[in-house]
């Protein structure tokens, strides 16, 4: 430590924590639904990069955020549909529909990026905004670092009590973990499995895609072709880590988030560890977590499984 | 007798011009251009691709250009350039100093790679490397004298020979114009080449306990640094300064940030390989440095004091004339020992 590791760092490293937790956490939310249904979207990180792009582009030619974030919705909602259609309704499989979902996303968003920006990057003023919240907000140290920041972070972690609720307290709830775990016996006792699954991606995209829009417009005010880098599969690990739990999802979002924030502070503070080291730790951190807490976590049963009527689930 | 001598001096020249030696060839007629990103990133490719064009107008061959292409496997898209003529291909990106001379070998057509000194080959296979710590030293001294907290930062995506060579060279400068001046360095990832939120998270970090000039190598992470300068002011209420590389930002630079941009301007040394390959000794290794030319410092922010741009083109010429030793480092581990020991913390 030196004389410059400081409260100033301290604040930083606690904003940076929760600004860098936010994208991921709200894309596991919406996936801890679909995967907790029967449902592993691997798109996810498509579905992020093709919400900062459509937010993005719409902000800026429409000169409104509210218009952007919109768009990233209806974009969410589309690419859930159609992942759903895909592996709910011709039951393709899950993997591979991920996986060429979040290419399509990538390489069309690039494309367009390309047709309707060429080589400029521009910067949408007025985004990536904070909103104080009054008295809280002068809180030392943390004040400014939790109370300050961009409504996206606020209903982020809003969700996160409501999402849980929503699991674990209501009829849709137990159709959800039900339609996960064995979908014969839900569909025996009147529950609709594909239309439940339905809800759940959809939901899932929406969050995804949200994710991406506020990392676009929340974080950064621009786009840039790859600037998700993965934090669609880290929130899907986040979910694995969580067990499928909003509060425990939103645990390990924030776990992720720490050590990501702590990789810069680090360095800035000048500890003496190599920063090879330094930037290992949010994947040593996540490992360690994984194989501590994971360990007895049993998977959805039916993760992955398409469910058809009359074929015993399979 | 004068319509002898006429016939005598026609006869002379036409025996000197038919037996002279050829003295140049032509140049190629198609050259293909690999990148690993889109050539419009205000960096790294974006200034391949411009240099390329540069040189392609005044020598009047075409580009086959294949960008975005990754760091997998490229050798079907180098395959496809061969068989479509290509006489020369340039791989622009370090990441493809394997698969580059496997597809020179295998099709005999001529390769230039980036940071490859041990593939050299007569003929087939030229190299480019860059030798930045000049400029970089240059950009240092600027932010040596910049600063007013006495307090500036280095944010790179990654560690890369280029990156290593500018951030030494940097230090070097920093230290020489203000020696009571402390430096931050912060890694955003092992490739966060493209890394906009980390290299907005590393900066606004490196302004938060006090820079106000940052000294950023990105690629696509660059416009998260640029970002949180434009966003967040230092410590005493100012601007918190930028200084890029590579490429320049100065269109999108709407709050007047930018100090000033390490340029590599890929045309002079693309020129030098469209030489060689004229005239024959095409199998070298060219440098991106300051002694041709393709390293220099962009036009300054009018906010820098002229007796800077003095001191600044004064430090230019003695580093060309080799009076300035700037320090050539191009390992992270070497990198990191400079660091330590030039700003002990």
């Amino acid at each position: 430590m030196n004389d410059i590791f400081g409260s100033a760092l301290i604040a930083a490293i606690i904003a940076s924590t929760i600004r860098g937790t936010t994208p991921i956490l709200l894309a596991a939310l919406g996936e801890t639904y679909a995967e907790r249904s029967g449902l592993l979207n691997l798109g996810i990180e498509g579905m992020m990069v093709a919400g900062a792009f459509s937010s993005f582009a719409v902000a800026l030619n429409l000169n409104s955020l509210f218009y952007g974030f919109l768009s990233a919705a209806v974009v969410g909602l589309t690419l859930g549909l159609v992942f759903g259609i895909l592996t709910i309704t011709l039951r393709v499989n899950q993997i591979v529909v991920g996986l060429g979902l979040t290419i399509f996303a990538h390489s069309m968003s690039s494309f367009l990026h390309r047709v309707i920006f060429g080589n400029q990057f521009p910067i949408l003023f007025g985004a990536g905004g904070t909103n104080e919240i009054p008295v809280l907000a002068r809180i030392p140290i943390i004040g400014q670092a939790i109370f300050n920041q961009h409504w996206m972070v606020y209903l982020t972690f809003a969700m996160v009590p409501v999402l849980y609720g929503l699991m674990y307290k209501t009829r849709f709830g137990l159709r959800v973990r039900a339609v996960g775990e064995t979908p014969l016996a839900a569909d025996a006792a009147g529950v609709n499995v594909n239309r439940i699954r339905y809800y759940t991606i959809l939901l899932g995209g929406l969050t995804a895609s949200l994710g991406g829009a506020f990392m676009a417009l929340g974080d950064l005010a621009f786009f840039v072709p790859d600037m998700i880098m993965g934090r669609g599969y880290i929130a899907i690990v986040v979910v694995m880590l969580g067990q499928w739990n909003p509060f425990k999802v939103c645990w390990g979002g924030l776990l992720f988030g720490f050590a990501l924030a702590l990789t810069s502070a680090m360095q800035v503070a000048g500890i003496n560890i190599s920063p090879d080291f330094i930037l290992m730790l949010p994947y040593l951190f996540v490992i360690v977590a994984l194989l501590l807490f994971t360990r007895s976590t049993n998977l959805p049963s039916s993760l992955c499984v398409p469910y058809k009527r009359g074929a015993d689930g399979k | 007798m004068r319509k002898a001598y006429c016939a005598v001096a026609v006869l002379i020249f036409f025996i000197g011009f038919v037996a002279a030696p050829a003295t140049a060839g032509d140049p190629p007629k198609l050259v293909g251009l690999a990148l690993p990103e889109a050539g419009t990133d205000k960096g790294w490719n974006e200034q391949g691709k411009v240099g390329l064009e540069i040189v392609a107008k005044k020598y009047g061959f075409k580009i086959e250009l294949a960008e975005a292409l990754g760091y997998g496997d490229i050798k079907p898209t180098l395959r496809d350039m061969a068989k479509k003529g290509c006489e020369l291909i340039i791989c622009h990106a370090s990441g493809y100093q394997t698969v580059a001379p496997e597809i020179a070998r295998e099709t005999g057509v001529k390769v230039t790679t980036v940071e490859n000194h041990r593939d050299i080959t007569a003929g087939l296979i030229s190299d480019i490397d860059t030798q930045p710590q000049g400029g970089s030293y240059l950009a240092g001294w600027l932010a040596g004298k910049m600063t007013r907290s006495n307090i500036v930062g280095i944010v790179a995506s990654a560690e890369p020979p280029t990156w290593n060579r500018m951030s030494a060279g940097f230090a070097q400068g920093l230290k020489a114009s203000n020696p009571n001046s402390k430096l931050l360095y912060s890694v955003i990832g092992e490739a966060a080449y493209a890394d906009a939120a980390g290299g907005k998270r590393n900066t606004q970090d490196q302004i938060a306990v006090g820079a106000d000039v940052i000294f950023g190598m990105g690629d696509g992470a660059s416009f998260g640094m640029l970002q949180a300068c434009t966003t967040k002011k230092a410590a005493d209420g100012g601007k918190a300064w930028f200084i890029d590389v590579i490429g320049d930002k100065r269109s999108i630079d709407k709050a007047d940030v930018l100090l000033s941009s390490v340029i590599m301007d890929m045309s002079v040394v693309y020129e030098e390989i469209i030489k060689s390959y004229m005239d024959g000794t095409f199998g070298q290794q060219h440098w991106i440095g300051m002694k041709n030319g393709s390293i220099y410092l962009m036009e300054l922010n009018p906010a820098v004091p002229a007796g800077v741009k003095e001191e600044l083109n004064a430090i230019r010429k003695n580093i060309v004339a080799g009076k300035i030793k700037v320090a050539d480092i191009p390992t992270a581990v070497d990198l990191h020992k400079f660091l330590k020991k030039t700003f002990p913390r």
